[in-house]
Formats: structure tokens, C-alpha cells, sequence
């Protein structure tokens, strides 16, 4: 496959990722997970995460560059987040990308961070195309997107308070299992009964909104009474639990819109998509209603530069120019505004 | 030797090229969250100003710190990339050093100052040299009144230059000996000269040695020893 060579920089949050696709095809994707650093503190520590994003800038971009078996002269073409997310990582990768790009002479794309979620399946998958419905979930955000075309993007719905990683984040930390909450629970799900206790499922009537401060309350709730009554489940039960009452909001948000649009493309994005539960559900309910399902591998579903620099291709392929010199970042972007 | 400079370490930013001791192109915005905007414009004009082209720059000079971090990262990140993409070593100034050299100079022991906001300031002494200044002790974070009772600990005369004015009015009542002056903050244009001086004593880096000089850790420690030991990206 050929196509426009394209550096792709991520820095939003504490992923420093770097990549180097070409066309649809990814050459290198290198990531600098600042996980551990993160996770005595049970979240992402802003400060922390720019230090670390400036440690690792120019090390990733140069293992991206050489494992991708290119000179960076051979670029087309850099692209880097510039929003929404954490002002001080962004402003690390944005200046790092834009004065790479301009002292090579090659133009620069700034990328929503979102739209780089949205894309992300293209670098797996021929058939994702729109009009499709996308769930994009992570620690950061969640929100159930109708991709009606390229570029053109209505945010159906979404988090009226946590975000499902940060649901994910909250509870495991209260169980005593670790950051990040998503793969923590998803493990010690494992052989636990998902029917064991049935936590609420909140805002059935809004068709396309999500709430969790809820699940965590009744969750806080339940543990402490079955412990003064001296009867804890079995852990792998209330995770089990836990991860099915998430998981069904999720699934049954994204097909009540795939159902009020007609679209038959399902996509999805975020960290959270790489939990095993909601990967089976959705593919169950995609299979029930004969619609496509493209949910990348989980290295393309959470944060890294190849989503970031496959948005680029396909502006570079539209014949859309690079941004101006005076460009910034955007912290506060927002998908479809 | 054509020499690009960057200095984002205090609410100026600046950009300036030269070579052989002459300036060849200016850039200086103050704007306390413009760096980002301004910085590849300002490189960008440098070079027209001097006709030449990004690629003809041999050493590109960064002003590392003590700064405010979120401005400070973003002009360390715009150096490293610029001279990563066109193989160009690096050279490292301190934002003290650089407001000091262009003490108006006398007699007096020279006293640098940039404000690291949340109450707190980055102070370093500098010793009279003939034809420039010398780093007489070790820079420090400090509070307005820690910085005053220092100085009245001096007792010879001084002269107090960088961002003095950041500091509130009482720090001075009752101080003697002391004179404050210019220059308020730091130029890339006094960095082209400290630059030419470190390449001549072979004091270059490579893009990944350079980092900010913090001088304050985030609310929390963190070990970068083990953090890159185990392999958080590979070297
Ligand atoms: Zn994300």
C-alpha cells in the first residue's frame, strides 16, 4: 500500500505516542506509556505527565523514524494532537511537531484528538467507512459520535458526569485493584459471574447519555453492607458485575443511535475499548443486527500517533493544506462544534 | 557558525539568529501563554531577516531554565525538534546567567531573579568578571522574604536585575546596599553570545540531553532513574 508518508505525534495525556504510517499502513508506532508513573496516584498527574512527555519526545520520534526504515526528509507530512486534552502535554508535543515539520519544510496538521479516535479503525479495517456510529470511550472521555461523513461529526451523546475509564479508575482503586482501573477489573473478572449482583444501569431514558457516579455509589454501598454482614461475594463476582453494568450502558447506547440511524458501520475508540466484556458484547449485538463492527486492536484504541497521523493522510488525499505558522493548541476542542 | 536561539524560560519569549558575533535577525514577544504561537513565526522571520534557510543553522541554543515549566517546555521542545530534524548539536543556558550577563554592570555583586510564580522565585549570585559575569553560588527557589533576608545577609553592595518587579513593594523597605536594574528578563539575543562561547569550549549536547532545569519537583516525586531503567521506551 502506498500513500503520503506521514509523522503522527500524540501528547494529550500521558501516552507519549509517535508513529509513522504511509497511506493506511502503519511503518512504526512507538508509544511511551507513562502508566507507572501515574499510578500511585490513582490518575494522571498533569505536571507529571508534561515532564515526562518532554523525557520522551525526541527518543520516540527518532525510534519511530528509524524502525519505520525512513529519513526524515522522506516525510510528507507531520501530524500532532492539538486538542482537547491537558494543556501542558499537548503544548510538548504541538511545539515539538511543529518546529520538526517546519525545519524539514514540510507542512504541519493539527488533529483533534476525538477525530483521531474516529479514524483509528481505517488503519485496520477496508470497510469502516461512514455514515457509521462510533463509541469512544476511554478515561478522558465518552461520547457516542455519528460519523456521517469524513469530517462531518455529530456527538450524540455522552458522559453527563465520569468517564467509563474513570468509572473503571474509581471503583477498582475502592476495591483495592489497582490504576488502571479498565484491565484491572477486566482480569479479575475472569470466571466471575457478571449476573452476581445487579448494580443499576443509569439514565434509561436518555436514549444517548451515560451516568456512572451512580454505579459507584451503589457499588461503595453494597460492598460495605455485605462486609458488616460478613458477606463479601467473591471478588471476581463484583468485578464481574461491575464490568457488566458498565458494559451494557455502553452497548445499549451505541445501538439505540446504530438503530435510530440506520447506519450500518459500527466503529469504536478509546481504552476502554480494549476491555474483552465490551469487545464480545458489541460484537454479539453487531452480529444480531447484521451491521459491521471495526473495533481495532487495543494498541489502536487507546492513545497513539498512528490514529493522529491517519487523519492527516486523508486531509493530504482531499488536497486540504497544512496549517498556518501561527497555530496553537486547542485544549478545549470539541468534536462537531 | 550560524546560531539560532530560543528562550521561553519568563513571560518574553524570544528568537535570535547570528553568526560570528553579529546579529542577524530579532524576534521578542511578551505575552505569558503566547510561546507556542510565536516561536516558528519567530523563526521563521529570523531567517528571511537573514536570508537563509533552516537547514543553515550549525547550533541551536535553548534557554533551559528556571522558568515558569509550561512556557519553558514549550520553547525546549521547539529547539530540540528544530535541531533534531536538521542534525544540528545544542548548546544549554540558564535563564539567571543570560538576565545577568546583561547586568548594566558597576562594582556591585550582581543578584538574578525570575519569578517561578505560586509565590516562589529562582535567585542566583553572579561575580564581576572583566567582560562578564561568573556564577558565584548555587541558584535557588525561594520565597520574596527569604530572598530579602539573604541579601540583608550581604552586606556589600548589590544590584539586583531579572524580575524584581514581580516581587511585592515591602521586600525592599528597609534594604541596603541594594540598587535594582535591568534587564527584567532574559533575550535570546545575549544567549547567541553565551552559545558562541560554549562552542568554542566543546560544551554541545545532542537533543536528548537536553531538558529543563526545574528546581522545583510537581506536588509529587517522581523517580526518573528507575522510570527510564525499566524500559518506559526503549533507548
Ligand atoms: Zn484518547
Amino acid at each position: 500500500m502506498s500513500g503520503p508518508l506521514v509523522l503522527g505525534i500524540e501528547t494529550s495525556c500521558d501516552e507519549t505516542g509517535v508513529a509513522v504510517i504511509e497511506g493506511l499502513s502503519t511503518r512504526s508506532s512507538v508509544l511511551g506509556s507513562q502508566v507507572d508513573l501515574h499510578a500511585r496516584f490513582g490518575g494522571v498527574v498533569p505536571e507529571v505527565a508534561a515532564r515526562a512527555h518532554i523525557e520522551a519526545i525526541r527518543p520516540l520520534t527518532h525510534q519511530a523514524i528509524t524502525e519505520a526504515g525512513i529519513h526524515p526528509d522522506d516525510i510528507d507530512a507531520v501530524a500532532v494532537t492539538q486538542g482537547p486534552g491537558l494543556i501542558g502535554p499537548l503544548m510538548v508535543g504541538y511545539s515539538f511537531a511543529k518546529s520538526f515539520a517546519y525545519a524539514l519544510g514540510k507542512p504541519l496538521y493539527g488533529v483533534d484528538h476525538m477525530e483521531g479516535h474516529l479514524n483509528a479503525p481505517r488503519l485496520s479495517f477496508d470497510g469502516y467507512e461512514p455514515p457509521a456510529i462510533v463509541i469512544l470511550a476511554s478515561g478522558g472521555h465518552s461520547q457516542i459520535v455519528h460519523v456521517k461523513a469524513w469530517g462531518d461529526y455529530e456527538v450524540l451523546g455522552g458522559t453527563i458526569d465520569d468517564a467509563a475509564g474513570e468509572a473503571f479508575d474509581k471503583l477498582a482503586r475502592f476495591m483495592g485493584l489497582g490504576f488502571p482501573g479498565g484491565p484491572a477489573i477486566d482480569r479479575d473478572s475472569e470466571g466471575g459471574d457478571p449476573s452476581a449482583i445487579q448494580f443499576p444501569r443509569a439514565l434509561r431514558n436518555r436514549p444517548y447519555d451515560f451516568s456512572f457516579s451512580g454505579l459507584k455509589t451503589s457499588v461503595v454501598t453494597y460492598l460495605e453492607k455485605a462486609r458488616d454482614a460478613g458477606e463479601l461475594p467473591a471478588r471476581s463476582d463484583v468485578s464481574a458485575s461491575i464490568q457488566e453494568a458498565i458494559v451494557d450502558v455502553l452497548v445499549d447506547k451505541t445501538f439505540n443511535a446504530v438503530e435510530a440511524t440506520g447506519v450500518e458501520v459500527v466503529g469504536g475508540g478509546g481504552g476502554v475499548l480494549s476491555n474483552r466484556r465490551l469487545r464480545e458484547r458489541l460484537g454479539e449485538e453487531a452480529d444480531k443486527r447484521g451491521v459491521g463492527l471495526f473495533i481495532p486492536e487495543p494498541a489502536l484504541c487507546t492513545d497513539n500517533g498512528a490514529m493522529i497521523a491517519s487523519v492527516a493522510v486523508r486531509r493530504i488525499l482531499d488536497g486540504v493544506p497544512g496549517d498556518e505558522i501561527i497555530g496553537d493548541v486547542d485544549p478545549g476542542l470539541r468534536l462537531g462544534v | 557558525m550560524k546560531i539560532l536561539a530560543v528562550d521561553t524560560a519568563t513571560p518574553a519569549s524570544s528568537v535570535a539568529i547570528g553568526e560570528d558575533g553579529q546579529l542577524r535577525g530579532l524576534s521578542v514577544n511578551v505575552d505569558r501563554r503566547g510561546h507556542v504561537k510565536f516561536l516558528v513565526p519567530a523563526i521563521d522571520f529570523c531567517l528571511a531577516q537573514a536570508q537563509w534557510r533552516a537547514r543553515d543553522i550549525d547550533l541551536v541554543a535553548v534557554d533551559v531554565g528556571p522558568g515558569p515549566y509550561t512556557g519553558l517546555r514549550s520553547g525546549i521542545a521547539t529547539a530540540q525538534a528544530f535541531a533534531a530534524a536538521i542534525g544540528a548539536p545544542m548548546v544549554t543556558v540558564s535563564s539567571l546567567t543570560t538576565i545577568a550577563l546583561r547586568a548594566a554592570t558597576g562594582h556591585r555583586r550582581i543578584w538574578s531573579v525570575v519569578d517561578m510564580r505560586r509565590g516562589q522565585i529562582a535567585v542566583a549570585p553572579f561575580a564581576l568578571l572583566p567582560g562578564g559575569v561568573a556564577p558565584d553560588g548555587d541558584p535557588e527557589v525561594v520565597r520574596p522574604d527569604e530572598f530579602k533576608a539573604i541579601l540583608e545577609c550581604e552586606g556589600i553592595d548589590l544590584l539586583i536585575v531579572g524580575d524584581w518587579q514581580s516581587l511585592p513593594a515591602e521586600m525592599w523597605t528597609g534594604l541596603q546596599r541594594v540598587r535594582r536594574g535591568r534587564p527584567r528578563f532574559p533575550s535570546a539575543e545575549t544567549i547567541l553570545e553565551i552559545a558562541a562561547m560554549k562552542e568554542r569550549s566543546g560544551a554541545t549536547l545532542g537533543p536528548d540531553d537536553v531538558r529543563p532545569v526545574y528546581m522545583r519537583e510537581p506536588d509529587v516525586q517522581i523517580n526518573w532513574e528507575s522510570f527510564r531503567s525499566e524500559g518506559a521506551w526503549p533507548q
